[in-house]
């Protein structure tokens, strides 16, 4: 039988344990993973959330701000944030009212309302200095922000706006800094963050990243840790021997390296499956590819499940559609296209290409795109097409779409992030793209006509059956043969439980917590 | 006098031409630097602001003279991402990156110039292949390559090291232990190159008359061998470092990359990735700089440590 911890035992382990710690003996466990070090590919740049550069700064955003709503954790659903209360109160307003006492750091005093219209409005508008922000897209039909007194006010539009809801409102265009702190620092505040959230900046080097601490000031239910720090590590081989060895905690890491960390042991892994679209593109301008029995034929030729397995080991869950399970609007009957090289060879009969067919494929030259490229060069091979592979670095792939380069394009592979509005999602593809974002060039009024009702929508099962339709008129085209919503790996220390949103990429750092 | 401020004027047409050609080269260079950093959520209105602020809506002579014009006021302009003058971000990286330089060529000369002595001092022609054919695996091995192996090894498996670079707030020991991988994986060609110069240097050192005949004078062969021998066949090892320090400081990009230290190695790389033109132009300059001026430090260097030249000179 084992020994037995007694009350008394427990009060004289209790007293000595207090005892020593004066000294700065204490046992390793009340001290061990009171914060954590997260890697990220890219660096942190600015933390204005009206000038932010990248999915990296939206994630430190949403732990240093708060929002009037804030994403559930790890769900897409939201929760009141520094909004006491919010109503949309017609198509065109939406009140809110704040919670008193909200603080911001470094002594800027307490959030009103005026600090939610300064916030909201400057990236609708150009600022005092006649900066125009990233990300006006996303509050583009604001109107203005009415104050009615220190704590409430109406958010106007000049449209309806479904979306703020899940794209703007929670997510990082929705932060409320402070005005007084914007008005200081100028074109130096996404340096010297000033909010209310769960944690504040305390230092941003190069060297060391951004340092977090716990906000002090925070009303609700604090960070779990006292700090934590968010760098940067480019080369991925290092961030992995870098978690194995326990000098970061948490990182991305490429799905090849999966099997041998679990074989490791020495950390968790995490595969979870993203929201993001890949896809085979097709220029309809092209003419090689004009006619849509070659598209056909092409889709035809492709072995989907093929692709998946050779570039992503059957672990990335396949795509049929551009709108990935999970996301309202998401087309569940959608066509499984199978390979039926009989079918892609008549189709090409029937589009009287004479000899064979030779395309060029442009891709970013990363391993995954490379694999998938290779195998879909040898599938459409076996139709009677040469496909010629065109691989470039980020610089030059992300513009070869783009004006008149983009109409040499033929074929593509191509990745985007999902917004969590699902319309957000279709406007890539909208007539006014082409030439920027809509590499196939597809040119379809009648989806431009949905895109534009949707978008002012309120009815969520009107809203839906809109966005099947416009899926199903992108799959009439021919012009995108969906491959996958892709999978991210993440390796991690056992003790630490990572949230991260359904999409795979925006960590919830604010909610991380030990195991 | 004359001849110092003829070196001045070189050294800065050669700054100027290098920057000249930097511009030239940015000028050709594919992708869209507003889509590459902004993606595809940036406004268009945002583009143009960004394309604007950057200067790329001017040609390249306006862009050139403009980026002079601010040097000269001490501007080396903003980095329009971060919002951050480019200057503070490149003396925020310069001292890791020259620390990196010096230590690895310290290492270099500490191990390449005993290496090379002794391949020469050595009567069995074995341990002088051996060392030989060390000093070519080491020319020929990347240090990207080895930088991983040691991460590996000492990192990984021995867990003796750590894999990243140390915080600014660490101790000496912590920063020290943090310096030795990319140390090594960076000195480790140029010991190979060293060791191979003072091996060949030091033979025809003592082929030399003024050897043979000190020999016959019956010096003693020690002082014969390091006074007269070793002490000339240095000379062009003092050129080669020199060239080669200023060399090292390119050779840092991929290291820095590798053990995730913020020098000016991964300011430049990662300015280039994101096509971030304004750091890019203003780290390449400095990076010219500081080649170019230790090329002159060298020569004079070596003026010193040879007084024939100075004589010849003179």
């Amino acid at each position: 039988m084992g020994p037995k911890l007694s009350r008394r035992h427990f009060v004289g382990g209790a007293a000595a344990l207090s005892a020593l710690a004066p000294l700065g003996i204490v046992p390793a466990f009340s001290q061990e993973h009171q914060s954590f070090i997260a890697r990220v590919d890219r660096d942190v740049e600015n933390l204005d959330p009206a000038f932010r550069t990248s999915l990296t700064d939206s994630n430190v955003i949403r732990v240093v701000y708060q929002r009037l709503i804030d994403y559930n954790v790890g769900a897409y659903g939201w929760q009141l944030d520094a909004a006491e209360a919010i109503e949309q109160k017609s198509d065109l307003e939406i009140t809110f009212r704040l919670k008193q006492g909200i603080m911001f750091t470094g002594g800027y005093g307490e959030m009103t309302a005026d600090d939610v219209k300064f916030s909201l409005e400057r990236f609708a508008f150009p600022d005092a200095e006649g900066r125009v922000s990233s990300y006006r897209q996303d509050w583009a039909d604001l109107k203005e922000v009415v104050v009615h007194d220190k704590y409430s006010g109406s958010i106007i539009f000049e449209r309806p706006a479904p979306n703020i809801w899940q794209s703007a409102l929670p997510h990082a265009s929705g932060a409320i800094v402070s005005r007084k702190a914007v008005e200081k620092f100028g074109a130096q505040f996404g340096r010297n963050p000033v909010g209310s959230g769960r944690y504040e900046v305390v230092s941003f080097s190069a060297q060391d990243g951004v340092v977090l601490k716990r906000n002090p000031l925070f009303l609700d239910t604090p960070g779990e840790f006292e700090s934590f720090t968010v760098r940067f590590i480019s080369n991925v081989k290092t961030a992995q021997l870098a978690v194995e060895a326990g000098e970061i905690d948490f990182t991305q890491v490429p799905l090849t390296t999966v099997p041998e960390l679990e074989r490791s042991g020495r950390v968790a892994v995490s595969v979870i499956p993203t929201q993001k679209f890949i896809w085979l593109g097709l220029n309809t301008e092209s003419p090689k590819l004009a006619d849509i029995k070659v598209r056909q034929a092409i889709r035809a030729a492709v072995n989907i499940d093929e692709v998946l397995l050779g570039a992503y080991q059957g672990k990335a869950p396949r795509l049929n559609t551009l709108l990935p399970a999970g996301l309202a609007g998401h087309w569940a009957e959608a066509p499984v296209y199978t390979q039926d090289l009989q079918q892609a060879q008549a189709l090409l009969a029937e589009a009287n290409v004479s000899g064979p067919l030779k395309v060029k494929l442009t891709v970013l030259n990363e391993p995954v795109f490379n694999t998938i490229a290779l195998i879909v060069q040898a599938q459409l091979a076996a139709a009677g097409i040469e496909v010629e592979i065109d691989q470039r670095e980020g610089g030059s792939f992300w513009s070869a779409g783009k004006d008149e380069s983009g109409e040499n394009m033929e074929l593509y592979i191509t990745s985007f992030n999902t917004s969590v509005a699902p319309v957000a999602n279709t406007r890539w593809f909208l007539p006014n793209q082409i030439g920027d974002w809509n590499w196939s060039r597809w040119n379809s009024p009648e989806f431009e006509e949905l895109y534009d009702s949707i978008s002012v929508d309120f009815d969520i099962d009107s809203r839906s059956a809109k966005l099947i339709e416009m899926q199903r008129l992108m799959d009439e085209s021919a012009a995108f043969i969906w491959l996958t919503s892709d999978v991210v790996a993440y390796a991690h220390q056992t003790w630490l439980v990572p949230m991260i949103l359904p999409n795979g990429v925006d960590c919830q750092y604010a909610y991380f917590r030990r195991a | 006098m004359r001849d110092f401020l003829g070196k001045i004027v070189t050294a800065i047409a050669a700054v100027l031409a290098a920057m000249l050609l930097i511009f030239l080269l940015m000028s050709v260079v594919p992708g869209d630097p507003a889509s590459t950093l902004l993606g595809p959520q940036a406004s268009p209105e945002f583009v143009r602001q960004y394309i604007q602020q950057m200067g790329l809506d001017q040609p390249v002579h306006v862009r050139l003279i403009r980026f002079f014009e601010n040097l000269l006021t001490g501007n080396l302009g903003t980095d329009v991402v971060s919002g951050r003058p480019v200057w503070d971000i490149i003396v925020e990286a310069v001292p890791n990156t020259m620390l990196l330089a010096v230590s690895s060529m310290a290492l270099a000369c500490i191990i390449g110039i005993p290496l090379g002595v002794f391949g020469v001092m050595t009567k069995s022609p074995t341990i002088d292949a051996v060392i030989t054919s060390l000093s070519i695996v080491f020319v020929s091995m990347p240090s990207f390559i080895v930088g991983i192996a040691l991460l590996v090894i000492f990192s990984s498996w021995l867990n003796w090291l750590p894999v990243l670079g140390a915080s600014a707030d660490a101790s000496l020991l912590d920063k020290f232990r943090a310096m030795i991988l990319p140390t090594t994986a960076l000195a480790i060609g140029w010991i190979g190159i060293i060791g191979r110069l003072v091996r060949s240097s030091m033979l025809e050192a003592l082929s030399q008359n003024y050897v043979r005949t000190a020999r016959a004078y019956g010096l003693r062969k020690s002082l014969v061998f390091y006074k007269y021998a070793l002490r000339n066949a240095i000379i062009p090892t003092i050129t080669v470092v020199g060239m080669g320090f200023a060399r090292l400081i390119g050779g840092a990009v991929l290291v820095e990359v590798l053990f995730a230290r913020q020098g000016l190695g991964t300011v430049i790389y990662d300015a280039l990735i994101s096509r971030n033109f304004s750091v890019l132009q203003g780290s390449i300059f400095v990076v010219v700089v500081l080649f170019v001026f230790i090329n002159f430090i060298t020569e004079y260097v070596f003026r010193i440590a040879d007084p024939r030249f100075s004589k010849d000179a003179a």
